[in-house]
Order: structure tokens, then C-alpha cells, then sequence
């Protein structure tokens, strides 16, 4: 009985529209220990990359090392915007701040320690990147392969032009 | 009677959302849904096979599919997990069958600052040192709460949270026979004063459990209470914080052979203390955890206490040493056990401490190079606490003086150095030393020292392909000895990746134990699909995420990964 109902009630949720943002209703901390509501990347008029990492991943760190490298010619171009969301919990999450600062990376640090966003985007691994433009997911990949930001940036690249 | 109240009320609840959906349809509800399959083919080779209990399936699969749906400020979501025919080796026999694992209905206003979930939740307060609810399919940990939870916001800065229920310990409504209670305070004190120059968090916690065992055992409390205190603090580039958590007295439990019992004759009360401070600007990072702790475990039900599945852990006491990259890094892995214990060993608590250093050599400087060089390095030492050696359990306390060492467990030093070159090439070069104490970290014998080298190189050309090549050693004066390692993964296109590796215990002094621990696979990735394959052997050991780890035999196989998100 209890099966039936839960299966049907996900198939009844599957005819409901389509969506075209991404992010609930949730709130995390950043760095400076701010607030900040991921609902409010669902509608800029920039670009917005939000990545998953820890400072525990190796491939993550290549990523946001990779995009560092080249992050000021991508803002001056498009004033993309990237918010690394770190899903490291309370054993390794104090070694954010320090990470972040000793490699120079401009970001915008959230806090993502009981992985409470993670769950929600149903993410299974780090890295994994989600870009949004004007409400809209414009790109969404899982894992690193050097190599891959060239690609997200070019799709940045076609839709603003656009 | 539970269940079918949840599913009315969750049935309700997605009606309703629909309903106010079809009234204003410029407010469209956000719909996510999970899927994830994890199967292995066990198949017994030459060298390695699974144990006669384990081979009556051969094939074993866990497999979850999840759905939340988020409409105006309503949120409504359902988890179904799958272990069929079986759950993967070494989970808990709890996981079997197909069930619910987890559901939820949640209002969530931040207008008004009110947020109430029924259903299972999530929790974490402070660090998790006191209550930490979590999901974590690798080490088959859901510990989530099924009840009730309310925050409120009461002033934009300080939020005060309540919650109730009982705590999943198998499938979803396989519930642990206590009730867990806890009240958590959180100030943002440089908010709410307008603070400029500095930041000021404090925040207050109280966890209890509530376990009746009067009638086998009159002489334990029904509640069981916790307390955490802590502050954090950060001014210019300078921060720190510190938490305090008492645990009023609770009966000792011995685990052998998976049998936990319960000492109602020796009972004691637990603390820890946790400290963390640093400095860091830009190019530099500096920070120093340290860690007293004494009997602050706490689970569920008492007679888990200790049990290898980490099934009905209530805190989050994670072994503070960095989680390393490298395979080899991670044979020794220190663990910590958070309650004490007399039986085999006396182990009554741990203190120790750990740091890291970030600092990054500038770009066009003499070992910066082009695109700067990247140095970090990090150390732990963890002891157990001094102790009484004429123990008299009157005094009920194990300890002798609050900072006193006892024996040593554990202690690493790593450095590592990671370097862009040029467009092309990319290396990562770590060395590390590291002594443990088997005798006490496992409950083995004996005590080891190691030293492990690794280095990685990337060559990127063409589009998007590359290269990876990771070679490793691992000497070791005990145990198993020297390790060496090879990988070398081929990456053709951005969908696609191919690797094989090699982890070989060609040091072992026994002749038939030196196995290769080989891998080959492949991974399919695209947008937010990633398909994965690999077929090796797996080394027997622990497997650990976040400090928590889970034990796993050695195996052989085919290994089929899926997950995919829209």
C-alpha cells in the first residue's frame, strides 16, 4: 500500500511542468560567515558557475586551479561569476579558509557542511559544476578531465552572445 | 500507523502543492530527482576471494532513486533505496529489500524566518560534535531523525532551533527504540550589534536520549543529556573558536565479536574540547585544530554503542588527520574511538592536535615560475589521554591530569607541492612519514613507521585529452611492508576516461600475500550522467570518508557505477 502510493505520487510529480530553475529556497554561509541564499542565482543577468568541492579532492582542485589561472580574462569578457560551494564537513571544513587564501582564488567560498545543498541537487561526486544564465542551466557537468573549463566556456561564450 | 500517517500527510501535502501550483503558474515549483546505482559482480580469482557467508550472492546491487519537490515555500521529498538481491559487502544487514529510506514535508518562509520539517531531517549543530544527522552511501551511514524540527529566526542573526523523533537505524522506518530530543541556539553577535571589524558567532546546544532499560537494568537513567558551548571568532586575518560538550554519565559498553553488552556497574560522565585557531591571507594559510576528548560517544540505543556499521552514531567525532589524495596515504588511516572502553584495551580518550600550512611561491618569482608553485604542508599527533594506573572505579574516572598524554596512537607529516609548468604539463609531488599504532588504532599487534612518496604528472594536449601517470612507494618496517603503485589514466575526449592502476604488496613477508591489487576501467560522462566500470581487486581494509570509516574485505570483480541527476 505504502509502495503503491509513494510510486504513484512520483509519477504524479513527474507530469508536473517542466522547470527552468534550479535552486531552492536555501541559505549557507560563506567565509566572512554571511548568509547567502542560493535562490538568488536562479535569475542573473551574468553568468553564474557554481562548483561542488573539498579540499580533500584532487580533481576539484585542479578545476578551480585551472579557471584561477584564467578567471580575470573570463571576467573582463563576460563577467561570469563562479561561487565554489565546498561540501567538506566539520573534520576537514576548517581547512577551507586557509586552502583558499593560500592558492589566491577570488571566489565566492560557501559552506555546504551537512551537504544539505548537495542532497537537494542530488549530486553524488565532487567535482561537479552547474552554470545558470537568466534562469536557465546552461551547462551542468560531473568530474574534471583537464581541459573541460575550455569547453563550459565556450557555451558561456554562445549564450551571452546570444 | 506511522507510516501510513506519513505517506497521508505527504500525499496531502503534494495535492496541496499542486493545487496552489495550477493558482499562480507564474510561480512553477522546482522538481529534482536522483538516481543512483551502485552493483558489483563479486568473482573470486586466484589469489583473492570473498568469505563462504558472503559468496550465497555473488551479485549485489544498492540502488537509490530521490525526488524533492520545492513549490512557493513548501518542499516535499521521498527516498527509496534498493539493496537487491543484496546490499555491497560489509554493509549492514539492516539495508535489505526495497523500502523508503527517507520522507519528508518542509515549510520553509524566510520572510517570517520559520522553517518546520516532519519527516525524516537532516540536523547538524555546531561542528556535529553533539548531533550530527547525515547521509553518506559510501559508508552506508543515514542517520537521519524520523519526527519533527522547527527553526525560527527570531531577529535576522539568531535562530533557535527545537526537534524530536527517533533515529533510523535500518530502512526507513526501521527505528531505534529511544527518542532523541535537542534545542540548538545560534547568535551571529556581530550582526546583530552591527559589528564592522570584526565577526562573532556563539552558539548553545542541548542533545538528550531518552532509553527506558529499567527493567534489565534498574540502575541506568532513562535520559542520557548532552551540552555543547562554542564561540568562533575572526578579525582582519586572524580567526579562532573554540567548543566545550559535557555528557552526563552513561553505562560503558565492550563490544567482541559484534556482541556489544552493557556494564550498568561502571557508568561516566564524558567532555570534549575542541580549539581551533589560524591566520591567512592572501598566498599564505595557517591553521591548528586541537582535541581533548573523554567517553563523548554517544548512539541511539546503548547496545550500538561501538558497532562496526557506525548504525545509530547520534554525534559526529571524526579523526582529525587531513584526508590524503593518494591510494597508498591511505592504508594507514588513524581512527579514533569516541567512547572509552577497558576491554581488550584501555582506551580512555584521545588528545592531540593537528595544522597546515598553505603558501603559494608567486607567479614569476625564482620557484613560483610562470604560473606560481604551491606548497602545503600538514602534521598530526593524537595520544591517548593519561591515565590512572591504580584505577578505582569509585572514582569513576579514568583520567589523571585534564592535559596529561598518555600513550602515543598516531602522528603524520606530509608536504606536498603542486606546480602548473606550462599549457601542458602539470606535476603533484608528496612526501610523507607516518607512525601508528596498530595495537590500539585496530585492536591488532604491534606498531609501525611508514614513509610514502607520491607523484603525479598530467600532459594535456590536443583539445581536450590527457594524460595521467601516478607512481607511489610506501615503506613500512611492520604489518604488511612496502607497497609500490602505478596509474595511468588516458582521457581521449571530455565523455570519456581510461585508467588502469596497480597497488602491489611486493614487501610482504609472506610469500603468498604479495598480491597485485590491479584496476582497469573506464568512465562515460555527460552533463550530469556519469556511467562508470571497472573490473580488479579490491584491498581489504578501511574505506573512509570525512574520518568515518567503514570496513571492507578483501574482494575481486566487475564494478558498475550509475548516477544521474534532471
Amino acid at each position: 500500500m505504502k509502495k503503491t502510493i509513494v510510486i504513484g505520487l512520483l509519477f504524479f510529480c513527474f507530469f508536473v511542468d517542466a522547470q527552468q530553475s534550479k535552486f531552492p529556497n536555501l541559505t549557507l554561509k560563506n567565509l566572512d560567515g554571511k548568509d547567502i541564499n542560493i535562490s538568488q542565482y536562479n535569475n542573473t543577468d551574468h553568468p553564474v558557475i557554481i562548483s561542488f568541492w573539498a579540499t580533500w579532492c584532487g580533481p576539484c582542485i585542479n578545476e578551480l586551479s585551472a579557471i584561477h589561472n584564467v578567471y580575470q580574462d573570463w571576467q573582463d569578457e563576460s563577467a561570469v561569476e563562479l561561487v565554489a560551494v565546498s561540501i567538506d564537513d566539520a573534520r576537514t571544513k576548517k581547512r577551507v579558509k586557509p586552502m583558499v587564501n593560500g592558492k589566491g582564488w577570488e571566489y565566492e567560498i560557501v559552506l555546504d557542511d551537512n551537504h544539505d545543498l548537495k542532497r537537494t541537487l542530488n549530486i553524488i561526486n565532487v567535482p561537479y559544476t552547474i552554470v545558470v544564465y537568466k534562469g536557465n542551466v546552461i551547462y551542468e557537468h560531473s568530474n574534471y578531465t583537464p581541459g573541460s573549463e575550455r569547453e563550459m566556456y565556450k557555451v558561456i561564450q554562445s549564450k551571452i552572445k546570444k | 500507523m506511522i507510516k501510513k500517517l506519513t505517506c497521508l500527510t505527504f500525499s496531502f501535502g503534494c495535492l496541496f502543492a499542486f493545487a496552489q501550483e495550477e493558482q499562480e503558474n507564474q510561480n512553477k515549483g522546482i522538481l529534482n530527482i536522483g538516481v543512483e546505482s551502485n552493483s558489483q559482480w563479486y568473482i573470486d580469482d586466484n589469489k583473492i576471494s570473498i568469505s563462504e557467508k558472503d559468496a550465497i550472492e555473488r551479485f549485489r546491487s544498492n540502488s537509490y532513486i530521490k525526488a524533492d519537490y520545492f513549490i512557493d515555500k513548501w518542499e516535499f521529498g521521498v527516498q527509496v533505496e534498493s539493496y537487491s538481491p543484496m546490499a555491497l559487502l560489509n554493509y549492514s544487514p539492516e539495508l535489505e529489500k526495497t523500502d523508503i529510506g527517507t520522507i519528508y514535508a518542509r515549510y520553509n518562509n524566510t520572510e517570517i524566518g520559520l522553517d518546520a520539517t516532519a519527516g525524516h531531517f537532516y540536523e547538524q549543530f555546531g561542528s556535529g560534535l553533539i548531533l550530527r544527522s547525515w547521509e553518506d552511501r559510501q559508508l552506508g551511514i543515514n542517520n537521519s531523525i524520523f519526527g519533527g524540527r522547527i527553526g525560527y529566526e527570531f531577529v535576522k542573526g539568531a535562530k533557535v532551533t527545537v526537534l524530536g523523533g527517533k533515529q533510523r537505524i535500518g530502512m526507513g522506518f526501521d527505528l531505534s527504540e529511544s527518542f532523541i530530543s535537542g534545542a540548538n541556539v545560534e547568535v551571529n553577535i556581530s550582526e546583530i550589534s552591527n559589528m564592522e571589524n570584526m565577526d562573532l558567532n556563539v552558539g548553545a546546544s542541548f542533545v538528550g536520549r531518552y532509553e527506558n532499560l529499567q527493567d534489565e537494568y534498574p540502575e541506568l537513567d532513562k535520559m542520557t543529556n548532552m551540552y555543547s558551548f562554542r564561540a568562533d571568532a575572526s578579525k582582519g586575518n586572524f580567526y579562532a573558536g573554540a567548543e566545550y560538550v559535557y555528557k552526563s554519565k552513561d553505562a560503558i559498553v565492550e563490544g567482541t565479536g559484534g556482541v556489544q553488552t552493557i556494564f550498568e556497574d561502571k557508568q561516566y560522565d564524558g567532555n570534549a574540547l575542541l580549539i581551533n585557531f589560524g591566520y591567512s591571507q592572501r598566498g599564505l594559510g595557517i591553521d591548528v585544530n586541537l582535541r581533548r576528548m573523554e567517553n563523548i560517544g554517544m548512539f541511539s540505543e546503548r547496545s550500538l554503542s561501538g558497532n562496526t556499521f557506525n548504525t545509530g552514531v547520534v554525534n559526529y567525532v571524526p579523526a582529525l588527520t587531513k584526508q590524503y589524495d593518494f591510494a597508498l596515504q591511505n592504508i594507514y588511516v588513524y581512527q579514533v574511538a569516541s567512547s572509552t572502553s577497558f576491554y581488550p584495551l584501555l582506551k580512555p580518550g584521545e588528545i592531540g592536535g593537528q595544522f597546515d600550512l598553505y603558501y603559494q611561491f608567486k607567479r614569476n618569482s625564482v620557484i613560483g615560475g610562470k604560473y606560481g608553485t604551491y606548497l602545503s604542508v600538514n602534521g598530526s599527533f593524537w595520544n591517548s589521554l593519561g591515565y590512572n594506573d591504580d584505577l578505582n572505579i569509585e572514582e569513576k574516572q579514568v583520567s589523571s591530569g585534564f592535559f596529561d598524554f598518555g600513550r602515543k596512537y598516531y602522528n603524520d607529516l606530509a608536504v606536498e607541492v603542486r606546480k602548473k609548468h606550462s599549457d601542458k604539463w602539470q606535476s603533484i609531488f608528496s612526501v610523507m612519514g607516518q607512525y601508528y599504532n596498530q595495537k590500539y588504532i585496530e585492536d591488532a599487534s604491534g606498531e609501525l613507521k611508514t614513509y610514502i612518496t607520491a607523484a603525479e604528472v598530467i600532459y594535456k594536449f590536443g583539445d581536450a585529452q590527457s594524460i595521467r601517470v601516478i607512481g607511489q612507494h610506501l615503506w613500512a618496517d611492520g604489518d604488511k611492508k612496502n607497497w609500490a603503485s602505478g596509474t595511468l589514466e588516458y582521457v581521449p575526449s571530455l565523455k570519456w576516461s581510461f585508467y588502469i592502476q596497480d597497488l602491489y604488496n611486493y614487501g610482504n613477508d609472506k610469500e603468498e600475500s604479495r598480491v597485485h591489487f590491479y584496476n582497469v576501467g573506464g568512465a562515460f560522462t555527460k552533463g550530469a550522467t556519469r556511467i562508470g566500470m571497472s573490473y580488479g581487486r579490491q584491498r581489504g581494509g578501511m574505506i573512509c570518508v570525512g574520518g568515518v570509516c567503514r570496513w571492507v574485505p578483501e574482494s575481486s570483480g566487475l564494478t558498475l557505477n550509475i548516477s544521474t541527476n534532471f
